[in-house]
């Protein structure tokens, strides 16, 4: 059979000779998101936490973080900076993602999977399968897209490639920033990107795909802060509402709106860590975020005037938590997101102090701008991208647009927000999925050969 | 080309036990007509594989000619009625050596999985032009697709070939669009949100180790090890139909009651967890695939087995048998005599015979293959072999007495025995306690549970949830275990059901529907029946208050649609507020008969007549050879269904 080589530009007007298969691989504080160049969303999402146990083995996947045992530590491997800082871990959970559900093979041991057996060319298997050889490298046969945060250090995108060269073989990679990609996403080549993820808020101003480097800003106000802000509002309610994951229960029934929990609780032989209760409750915290809370809408901030008083006097929202504690939220529901675009509504504890002013999303899009040249300020505005999963809080786009109204009275500001689910969420992935796709995108790719004569320097140079 | 014909099309089922072929789309869709086990032999070539184990001939007469003869049995099966496992069920050893190409749903060896497939596709004996529908396993990734569509094209040179998701399948075959597929295998779990025809594939549960019918197997043996039964024993006590998983909170069947029935009635623990009950779901016992699991140990027996039955087959192994088969003739008799006597008393005592789950001890058959095994290694003649089998053999006399107790079984329990002796298994009675209730108790229910809930927390469209949670659909070989479904539903309503909250349920709120954005989700509208919504609260408020709101809501405020004015109280955007099974279809009697356990097959059989025959490719179903020549194995991405 006759495949061109997958690194080679097509010759022109050969047909889908734009193919590569390429793998675009979009990691996340949150999940990382990897699938093949061309399709319109990811096939792979697996959790960025992972699993540890006390013997050092690491445990990747839904399916092994969620599993209640005993000394088993569930970690992440970004840092507190937003830049990858368990290296090691990243690698493997990289892989482990592209293996796992996009290219298979390497899976097993090789003595095993009889990848090794040699050739079995007899009556019974006369075809010859390619992929049947002995692969040591995990990704000999596709090119590799990655994206990375637009903040990332010079030493980390130097990791980037060669992770992917020297560890999985790749025959070409390109890295490219979230900013960019989530702007491809929507169809725009200039725009604001504002990328409300997990543990970090980006904007990042783009002219004509390319970032202002300058311009890029990030916060730690998004997803997790919410995440704080609910937990505290749990614990500082009278009486304390209880935070009870689901493994912990084995059955509920039901109460009273209010009235302590009545449940079976299971109790384990080795009790599951700290790490790994703290991400069960997560998940419960993310079904809270999706069907209670809600940012206020605007006009004006939720501490003006008579705001608070509205929300109080609003239907609540009732929440049962796995126990089977169920009670109705009111005005809190509104409180817990409102830190992101106001700093000093933010619900402060000793260990977490009031975040900066300039965290927030309306002062971060106001220093992003700042940077851009005045006549180009316009046309920014005027393509306002809302990505990143956080940016699913109810009402948060009215918000923000109210909020950006506020500051730029006299532009044309325009939110770009896919309505669909997918698109925010992944919006960076698709944006690399088009771009990976894209037959002039051959140009781009930092080949083996470059690498293997330039070094991993080359990156700095090639990928702005 | 020229279309394809509904007897050119063969559809392929590979699983990690058992592999599902068909050539042919019959008028009304039949269960599988071949059915393999998923297992190849290395042969004396490395690289190579036989479907049966090739044994050395030992010159001992007695051996060659049963061999032979069951041999030309096994050969000539496959032809009438493709179960081709009798003969090489019988023969335990041959289990032995096996290679299991596919394990937890993932392909491990390719070479032996390709040439299960050939064996598969030679048994099957297609026409030139004939396609091919594959149902693949969740774990399958992309590029396995590839490699495949291109083994299929060159290795078959079929015209068409064409790839479906095994829980897309399952849907087919209900005929449902919006599902969510629990798909119970042989040592892993896949939970599939299907929503319009599209599997979600992001948050999807592939292969959820140990949570398979091999965990409840495991489950058994932890819990009778103490008692001498080994891993085989487990397995077929669980696939009998004694071995039923009970609801939470029923008390185990107490040492109260003193007297038990010491004889198994199969027709009254019929149905194996399958949806339907009486003869139909009898049926489906007799078309599990029977047999031994693929590691189990053999020649382990050591323990004592319960009814002071030693390791027969180490007896027989050391010459000992014919005192043994005395005084087995000795007890047998003792017991027949007990039994004729002791019969009316029981019945006495009981009028009503009474069910599996109150019984503290039952018994069932036990196809012992070490003890064949071990048969086969004395020198016996042929004649000497037959009276062994026949002394040794518990299966027929036990079912003569069950036609005295005319208890009704005969249509299932003679179309056993019968098919146990033309094995030449070896059937003993053995005798468990209530430990046969506690397959599920490793926590393996709760992993099931917490993967649905994983499911279908992680499908973005908020509002489809709640109609995932009303449409699951419990299959695989994994959840025939008796009572497996009904446990499992009970789990996931006492872990995750939301009730309505009693704060919201007097205050005239705006209905929830009102305010619902679609990216968001914050709050989705509940068509909600909980046990709570209706009749919990007091029938006059709520007809006054789900009346004020009707005039708020968009559409379909009639008072004739009990779902929407239930809907108006509930105000969660949590869900389940309900959880429902998929109802099986009721259009195709022969799998009512055996159960919808292989739906996937069904919806296979459904899908390929829709793609290859009334659609002809028009949408691009299936990827035809042209295709594959132009643009190689990687086109087939866009075929796929």
């Amino acid at each position: 059979m006759n495949i061109p080589n997958s690194s080679t530009a097509p010759a022109a007007g050969e047909y889908a000779g734009d193919e590569v298969s390429a793998i675009v691989l979009d990691p996340g504080y949150s999940t990382t998101r990897a699938g093949f160049a061309g399709e319109d969303v990811p096939k792979s999402v697996c959790p960025s936490f992972y699993g540890q146990s006390d013997n050092d083995s690491y445990l990747f996947g839904e399916n092994a973080i969620h599993s209640p045992v005993g000394n088993l530590n569930i970690k992440n491997y970004w840092g507190a900076d937003g830049i990858v800082e368990d290296w090691d871990a990243a690698t493997k959970l990289w892989e482990y993602s592209i293996t796992s559900r996009l290219t298979g093979a390497k899976a097993g041991d090789p003595t095993k999977n009889g990848l090794n057996d040699p050739p079995a060319n007899g009556e019974s298997m006369d075809v010859e399968m390619e992929g049947v050889e002995n692969n040591e490298k995990p990704m000999e046969d596709s090119p590799l897209l990655m994206t990375e945060p637009g903040w990332n250090s010079a030493k980390a995108r130097e990791k980037y490639i060669e992770m992917a060269m020297e560890d999985w073989g790749v025959p070409a990679f390109f890295l490219q920033k979230t900013g960019v990609l989530a702007a491809f996403a929507s169809g725009k080549a200039s725009g604001i990107i504002i990328d409300v993820g997990a543990s970090h808020t980006s904007v990042t101003p783009v002219l004509d795909g390319m970032v202002l480097r300058k311009g890029v800003q990030k916060s730690p106000l998004a997803g997790n802060f919410v995440s704080q802000q609910i937990r505290q509002t749990f614990k500082t309610a009278t009486p304390e509402i209880p935070l009870t994951p689901h493994y912990l229960v084995k059955s509920k029934t039901q109460v009273d709106a209010g009235a302590p929990a009545n449940a079976i609780y299971k109790t384990f032989p080795v009790e599951p860590s700290a790490s790994f209760r703290a991400n069960e409750e997560e998940r419960v915290l993310t079904e809270f975020k999706e069907s209670v809370v809600e940012v206020w809408p605007g006009p004006g901030r939720f501490n003006n005037g008579t705001n608070e008083e509205i929300a109080k006097n609003a239907p609540g929202r009732p929440f049962e938590m796995p126990d089977g504690w169920n009670n109705i939220f009111g005005s809190e529901r509104f409180r817990v997101a409102e830190g992101l675009f106001d700093a000093s509504a933010a619900l402060t504890s000793e260990a977490n102090a009031r975040p900066k002013d300039e965290w927030t999303i309306p002062r971060l899009v106001q220093a992003a701008v700042s940077h851009v040249d005045a006549d180009q300020r316009p046309l920014l505005l005027a393509n306002i991208v809302v990505t990143g999963g956080s940016t699913l809080l109810h009402k948060f786009n009215d918000r923000l647009n109210f909020e950006i109204n506020a500051i730029y009275p006299s532009t044309r500001n325009k939110l770009i927000a896919p309505g669909s689910v997918v698109e925010r969420k992944y919006a960076a992935w698709i944006g690399g999925s088009i771009l990976a796709s894209l037959g002039s995108f051959h140009q781009l790719w930092i080949s083996k050969k470059e690498y293997e004569e330039h070094g991993a320097s080359i990156v700095e140079k090639r990928c702005r | 080309m020229p279309p394809f014909k509904d007897d050119q099309i063969i559809v392929i089922a590979p699983g990690s036990e058992t592999t599902l072929a068909q050539l042919g789309l019959p008028e009304s869709f039949t269960p599988a007509r071949v059915r393999i086990r998923s297992r190849m032999f290395p042969a004396e070539k490395e690289g190579e594989f036989e479907p049966y184990k090739i044994r050395r001939k030992q010159d001992k007469p007695a051996e060659k000619s049963v061999e032979q003869n069951g041999e030309a049995q096994g050969e000539t099966k496959p032809a009438t009625d493709g179960d081709d496992e009798i003969i090489w069920e019988e023969d335990r050893v041959s289990e032995e050596g096996a290679v299991w190409p596919i394990q937890d749903g993932k392909i491990t060896d390719w070479p032996c999985f390709f040439a299960l497939i050939s064996h598969v596709y030679n048994a099957l004996n297609p026409p030139f032009h004939t396609a091919i529908l594959l149902i693949t396993q969740p774990s399958w990734t992309p590029r396995e697709h590839e490699k495949l569509a291109q083994f299929f094209f060159e290795k078959f040179k079929t015209p068409a070939f064409g790839l479906m998701d095994a829980a897309l399948a399952t849907t087919w075959a209900y005929g449902v669009h919006t599902a969510t597929i629990v798909d119970v295998g042989k040592g892993k779990t896949d939970v599939t949100a299907v929503s319009e025809f599209i599997p979600h594939l992001q948050g999807r549960i592939v292969s959820l180790p140990d949570s398979g019918g091999e965990a409840f197997t495991e489950a058994l043996h932890d819990k009778l090890k103490s008692k001498g039964f080994n891993r085989d024993m487990c397995e077929q006590l669980k696939k009998s139909p004694i071995c039923e998983i009970l609801p939470d909170g029923t008390p185990l069947p107490g040492s109260g009651k003193a007297e038990e029935d010491p004889v198994t009635n199969p027709a009254a623990a019929a149905s194996t967890g399958a949806t339907g009950s009486g003869p139909a779901a009898a049926a489906a016992i007799g078309n599990t695939p029977r047999g031994p699991g693929p590691d189990t140990e053999v020649g382990e027996e050591d323990g004592p087995e319960n009814e002071g039955v030693l390791d027969v087959a180490s007896i027989v192994a050391g010459g000992k048998m014919n005192e043994y088969l005395a005084k087995k003739e000795k007890e047998k008799q003792d017991k027949s005599n007990a039994k004729k006597k002791g019969a009316p008393v029981p019945e006495a005592n009981r009028p009503v015979r009474l069910p599996n789950s109150k019984r503290e001890k039952a018994t069932f058959l036990y196809e012992d293959h070490a003890l064949l095994d071990a048969l086969k290694n004395t020198n016996l003649d042929t004649q000497g072999m037959a009276d062994a089998k026949a002394a040794l053999d518990e299966g027929p006399s036990k079912r003569a007495q069950e036609g005295e107790n005319g208890d009704g079984a005969e249509a299932n329990g003679s179309g056993e025995a019968t098919s146990a002796a033309s094995k030449g298994a070896i059937r003993r009675e053995m005798e468990v306690g209530t430990e046969r209730f506690l397959a599920g108790s490793n926590g393996t229910m709760e992993k099931i549970a917490d993967a649905i809930h994983r499911v279908i927390s992680a499908v973005d469209e908020v509002n489809k949830r709640s109609e995932l949670w009303d449409s699951l659909i419990i299959c695989g070989n994994g959840s025939r275990l008796r009572g497996f479904k009904e446990a499992l539903l009970q789990t996931l309503n006492s872990k995750y059901l939301i009730s309505p909250s009693s704060a919201t349920i007097f205050t005239s709120e705006i209905p929830s529907n009102l305010s619902t954005p679609a990216g968001t989700g914050a709050n989705t509208p509940q068509p909600q029946l909980g046990p709570h919504g209706g009749s919990g609260v007091n029938p006059l408020l709520f007809a006054a208050t789900t009346a004020q709101s009707q005039g708020m809501m968009p559409h379909g405020g009639n008072p004739l649609m009990p779902s929407m004015s239930h809907n108006a109280h509930s105000s969660h955007g949590q869900t389940p507020t309900s959880i429902k099974t998929v109802k099986p279809p009721e259009y195709f009697p022969e799998w009512k008969d055996v159960g919808f356990d292989e739906s996937a097959f069904l919806g296979a059989q459904v899908a390929a007549k829709v793609i290859f025959v009334v659609d002809q490719g028009q949408s691009k179903g299936y990827m035809t050879r042209p295709d594959y020549n132009d643009q190689g194995p990687q086109g087939i991405h866009d075929y796929s269904l």
